[in-house]
């Protein structure tokens, strides 16, 4: 598949340039792209005005590339004073370590930036916004041209948000370029000063921001026909499966949901990254508890503080990261999907090959797994059959509530409808099915109901014939 | 067959295959050079000998399948002797009875073990790297460095030196051992969870798998079998001494790791295990059978041992670093 | 002072036991017996650094003990063979030197599991050892005992070089690109790659040099007798381990402090003579050792959980 098709984008010294687009429209490709850690495969990159080819991680910190993950990569164990020494310093062993020039550095940097952070700090005492002006002073010290901000603003509070506003200006008025990628339409006006629209790879449209306005930016967002054709709804929604009362998890970041999924219908749940959708399923599952709020499973309330509670309680989670969590990939698929239901398939702990290997040849028939046969490890198989050896996984444990988080990520085109129809069969035969998306034609086609999160709680119930527009207004916090 | 080893097939096999053709020119060998070597008596010698060593490998598997390490078993064996010796000479018990709370010692030790790794989350390595210390320094404060438990009846005796069907007694309980774990290991649901923790901890834990209770048992049970290695290691010897076992931690390590399974987790069986232990033995019996190297045999199969796991390690890359080069030739041909 | 919190408390753990000592047991500290003591423990100081720098890199050896017998053994062959004394010096570092190199090539260089490699190495290097000298004790030239100095000139510099070898480290850790280096590989080594520092060979400098200070320290153990013992360092690795553990060098590397160290050796080694004077019996010394590692492992690990949640 292909990350980016045709994206041309151009910046100026002294300017801010936003760069929008939906989850998957390709923007951190391109930035991966601009700092030299992914290759483009056709295209041209100029820098100052010069062509460059073979754009290296090193040459593009060389052309004055600095880029701001929202994970930053730093030393926890070390200062904050040291993290941006050796940012900075040249990587020679023999040489002397200057520890004054170094805290006056970090000092001077963080003052410019009107970080209120010692430079003494260790960094894992840091909160992760603390982390991230770390690194602003990072770049803003290797005297970079070009500085990328990926989404700097998510879990920044209010008063850091004014901080960093002003630091980005700063950094306008001393001549930098600045990429500043965000989800958020108020941020854009407030500061950028040209934008640029991403949609499927392809940049749609650069303007001035004077000349749009927040409707028109998520028109050229979304304007996209729905090209793919999802099974229609076929069930009558029964009782309740599901319901949450003010739920909410300090740790996760989510506070006062409350929801309710009954049973035959699919809840799409919506938001940007970063709005505590997967945070929310990880309550619900049990891997993150609840410290707010009740739970009510078949109206009966219940309290899940692991994973073996929710299993038990009926609750299945496809989660998110497929090779990391949906999928043991090294272990062959048959025992991939009995994992969750050792206790059930194989009584007093004993193996049962010929029960796996029946259940495991049920599920490849029945979800139309491609794989040479139940003895396949995880991994020989392509990424649109791992979700489904997960999804069977969770199908195994016969479940009343069937939670599944970005079902279809960096899944080909027909397995994604084939896993589409699977949801459609599941709810029609009774599941409560919660379906975490950042897809949006996705969660417009497959949604019964429609869930919007943002800022760990759920700010809309939309009805699943609403249009993308309002999906996307929601999430980005427009109110109409 | 079994199914949670077919995907590694080709690699277990080789490494497996080359351990048995190891062994097989091992006891070619010395049987031609060896005198005495091939006799039923030296064969059960060789057993009698492995027996701690071969129960401490067994339980050590387990424990590296999840991809953690126990360093504390010969130490914790050394503690049970004593303590074992304690019970019967100065509380008074009857062997059996002692031999029974020094089973509950063993589970004790390894539960204090599994409470500090998975409560608090402690590295394995370096907890049981602390016990190994603690559990030895007991057993030396109990015997005050010196004492030594002797005089045991011949009816605890006979658990060490005597024969029960034509089988030295011990290999019994080996016996029993080794098809416990190898079930354990094989043929339950336990042993698919260890690989699972192994390979992915975080997604054994999104599997619903009880993470923490799989491990605190494997490190329990090593407790255990490592107090009834204890048990034989006093009657083969008839002693119970404070420096018991010393340094078998190392050599049951040796005999999991030559026996193909990965210290990062996940990959290994208990055959291979056992292919390893007795590779180990014979070559440390057959060597002292040697008439010419006779007098420096224990030195040179600890060196060979030594080697052999050096060999083993840099041979148990070879797969990893084809499998690493067909898979870029494999992107790069997609990619084009 | 927040950041030295650890090293600090083991600090005031030894001034505590040093002042229980010298209220209740003055002739602790009587010239003689302390400076024998020390000069002891002078060798093991040398390995506790070492294996301080390999942690705080996020790895471990534990075959320093034998890599140490194999240098005892080759610097006491050279100064038996009438060799001057400071080619057994360089004998002895040479050889710990190439010792670490192999170390260092099977776990920088292939990437394998540094406890395991070191394992075998161990065990390999312990039974070559003892199969070429069968244990037999090397007597030494009268010139090679204390350097050929009178002995309490010799315990002096004994002491003298695990001192300035202590500062010298300290210094370098802290003041010194590579020693930086260290510290950066074993908090993410991810993060050191970015920096452009090259996490293997960093890793594989600090075991050769682990294994040439190994070399030092059986120089400095051996000109303490009139044999070199090629049974020597079982068990120091341990010590030494243990030594950097208890001084607040973390197993997930990264942190750590070179005078922590210093303190948490200084703590071990007076755990013996401490029991000795409150009556307790010496074999309880081993319990008590590991202890008060679980004790340092736990507390650091209390402290992580804190601070993560």
């Amino acid at each position: 598949m292909r990350a980016l098709k045709g994206v041309s984008f151009d910046l100026h010294g002294g300017e801010v340039h936003a760069l929008l687009g939906e989850n998957g429209a390709g923007k951190s490709t391109l930035i991966k792209v601009i700092t030299g850690a992914h290759q483009p495969d056709g295209g041209t990159i100029e820098i100052g005005g010069q062509p460059v080819r073979h754009l290296t991680p090193a040459a593009a910190h060389k052309l004055g590339v600095a880029c701001i993950y929202q994970q930053p990569a730093l030393f926890p164990d070390l200062t904050v004073a040291e993290n941006i020494a050796l940012r900075l310093e040249p990587a020679s062993p023999t040489r002397r370590v200057d520890w004054p020039t170094r805290r006056e550095r970090a000092a001077k940097l963080l003052h410019q930036i009107g970080a209120d952070i010692s430079p003494d700090a260790e960094v894992r005492a840091l909160s992760m916004p603390e982390q991230q002006l770390v690194e602003i002073a990072c770049a803003l010290g290797a005297g970079a041209r070009i500085v990328i901000m990926d989404e700097p603003t998510a879990s920044l509070t209010q008063k850091e948000q004014h901080l960093l506003f002003a630091v980005v200006k700063d950094l306008r008025a001393s001549g930098v370029g600045v990429i500043y990628i965000t989800h958020r339409l108020e941020e854009i006006s407030q500061l950028a000063d040209r934008v640029t629209v991403l949609r499927d790879g392809e940049s749609v449209g650069t303007s001035a921001v004077s000349e749009m306005n927040e409707a028109s930016l998520i028109k050229l967002m979304v304007g996209r026909e729905v090209s793919q054709i999802y099974p229609p709804a076929e069930s009558e929604p029964g009782s309740r499966v599901l319901a949450l009362k003010n739920l909410g998890c300090v740790a996760g970041g989510v506070r006062e949901v409350n929801l309710e999924v009954r049973a035959g219908e699919v809840v799409g749940l919506s938001g940007l990254v970063g709005a505590g959708r997967t945070e929310l399923a990880r309550i619900l599952f049990g891997i993150t508890p609840a410290d707010a709020g009740e739970i009510f499973l078949n109206g009966e309330p219940v309290t899940i503080s692991s994973p073996q509670e929710a299993v038990a309680h009926g609750i299945a989670y496809v989660p998110e990261d497929r090779r990391r969590h949906g999928v043991i990939l090294e272990m062959p698929i048959a025992a991939n999907m009995t994992m969750a239901i050792h206790p059930r398939i194989f009584p007093g702990a004993w193996l049962r090959f010929g029960a796996e290997q029946q259940l495991a040849l049920d599920f490849i028939r029945d979800l139309g797994v491609k794989a040479y046969g139940p003895e396949a490890p995880g991994n020989s198989l392509s990424g649109g059959n791992q979700q489904k050896v997960s999804l069977a996984r969770w199908l195994a444990t016969k479940p009343k509530l069937l939670i599944l988080d970005e079902p279809t990520q960096g899944v080909d085109v027909g397995a994604k409808s084939e896993i589409h129809k699977i949801i459609r069969q599941l709810a029609k035969a009774g599941l409560g099915v919660l379906m975490i998306s950042s897809d949006l034609p996705e969660i417009l086609g497959m949604s019964d109901r429609i869930a919007v999160m943002r800022g760990g709680t759920i700010t809309a119930m939309l009805s699943g014939k609403s249009d993308a527009h309002d999906v996307m207004a929601a999430a980005l916090g427009q109110t109409k | 067959m079994n199914t949670d080893k077919r995907g590694f097939k080709s690699i277990l096999l080789r490494h497996e295959t080359i351990l048995v053709l190891l062994l097989i020119a091992e006891v070619l060998y010395f049987n031609a050079a060896g005198r005495r070597f091939g006799t039923l008596d030296n064969g059960f010698n060789i057993v009698r000998h492995s027996v701690e060593i071969g129960l401490l490998a067994l339980v050590m598997t387990p424990i590296i399948l999840t991809g953690g390490i126990d360093l504390s078993v010969g130490s914790m064996l050394g503690l049970c002797a004593v303590l074992f010796g304690k019970l019967w000479r100065d509380a008074g018990l009857p062997p059996w009875l002692a031999g029974i709370c020094t089973l509950v010692i063993g589970a004790a030790c390894g539960g204090v073990n599994a409470a500090l790794i998975t409560r608090l989350r402690l590295p394995p390595l370096i907890v049981t790297l602390g016990t190994m210390s603690l559990f030895r320094g007991l057993a030396e404060a109990i015997t005050q460095g010196t004492d030594a438990f002797t005089n045991f009846p011949p009816s605890f005796l006979f658990l060490g030196t005597g024969r029960v069907a034509g089988l030295p007694t011990q290999a019994w309980i080996l016996l029993f051992v080794i098809v416990a774990v190898w079930l354990l290991v094989h043929r339950t649901t336990f042993g698919r969870s260890f690989r699972a923790i192994g390979f992915a901890p975080e997604g054994a834990r999104y599997a619903g798998i009880p993470v923490e209770r799989r491990i605190a048992f494997a490190y329990v049970l090593a407790g255990v079998i490592a107090a009834a290695a204890a048990l034989t290691y006093t009657a083969r010897f008839g002693t119970a001494k404070a420096d018991a076992g010393f340094g078998y931690e190392l050599f049951a390590i040796t005999a999991v790791v030559l026996g193909g399974t990965s210290i990062f987790g996940g990959v290994g069986s208990v055959h291979g295990t056992l292919l390893g232990v007795a590779a180990i033995a014979v070559l440390s019996n057959g060597l002292s059978r040697v008439p010419a190297i006779m007098n420096t045999a224990s030195e040179l199969s600890g060196m060979l041992t030594g080697a052999l796991l050096l060999l083993a390690l840099a041979g148990g890359l070879l797969p990893k670093l084809f499998a690493a080069r067909a898979k870029q030739s494999a992107s790069s041909a997609a990619a084009k | 002072m927040k950041r030295h919190f650890r090293e600090l408390s083991v600090a005031c753990a030894l001034g505590v036991l040093l002042l229980l000592l010298a209220l209740f047991a003055p002739n602790f500290f009587d010239a003689q017996p302390l400076l024998s003591r020390l000069t002891a423990a002078a060798p093991k100081l040398v390995l506790a650094c070492g294996v301080a720098l390999v942690i705080i890199s996020r790895q471990i050896d534990i075959s320093i003990g034998s890599l140490f017998a194999v240098c005892t053994t080759c610097a006491g062959l050279v100064a038996a063979a009438k060799l001057p004394l400071p080619v057994a010096i360089l004998a002895s570092l040479g050889v710990g030197a190439l010792g670490g190199a192999l170390n260092g090539l099977l776990v920088a260089g292939l990437k394998l599991q540094s406890i395991v490699v070191t394992l075998a190495t161990m065990v390999t290097m312990r039974y070559a050892l003892l199969l070429s000298q069968q244990g037999v004790l090397i007597n030494l030239p009268p010139g090679a005992q204390w350097f050929g100095l009178p002995m309490t000139a010799g315990q002096f510099t004994v002491c003298g070089i695990a001192l300035a070898l202590l500062v010298l480290l300290a210094f370098g850790t802290k003041h010194l690109a590579a020693g930086r280096f260290i510290y950066a590989v074993g908090s993410d080594s991810e993060a050191a790659r970015l920096a452009g520092i090259r996490p293997q060979l960093t890793t594989f400098w600090v075991f050769v040099f682990m294994g040439a200070l190994c070399g030092l320290a059986a120089v400095m153990n051996m000109v303490q007798s009139p044999q070199a013992d090629p049974n020597g360092g079982r068990g120091l690795e341990l010590e030494a381990i243990a030594a950097a553990v208890v001084g607040g060098v973390a197993v997930s590397g990264g942190r750590g402090n070179l005078w922590g160290v210093l303190a948490g050796l200084l703590l071990l080694a007076c755990i013996s003579p401490a029991l000795t004077y409150a009556g307790v019996k010496p074999y309880w010394e081993k319990a008590i050792q590991g202890a008060i590692i679980l004790l340092a492992v736990v507390a650091d690990g209390v402290r992580n959980r804190k601070k993560r949640n």
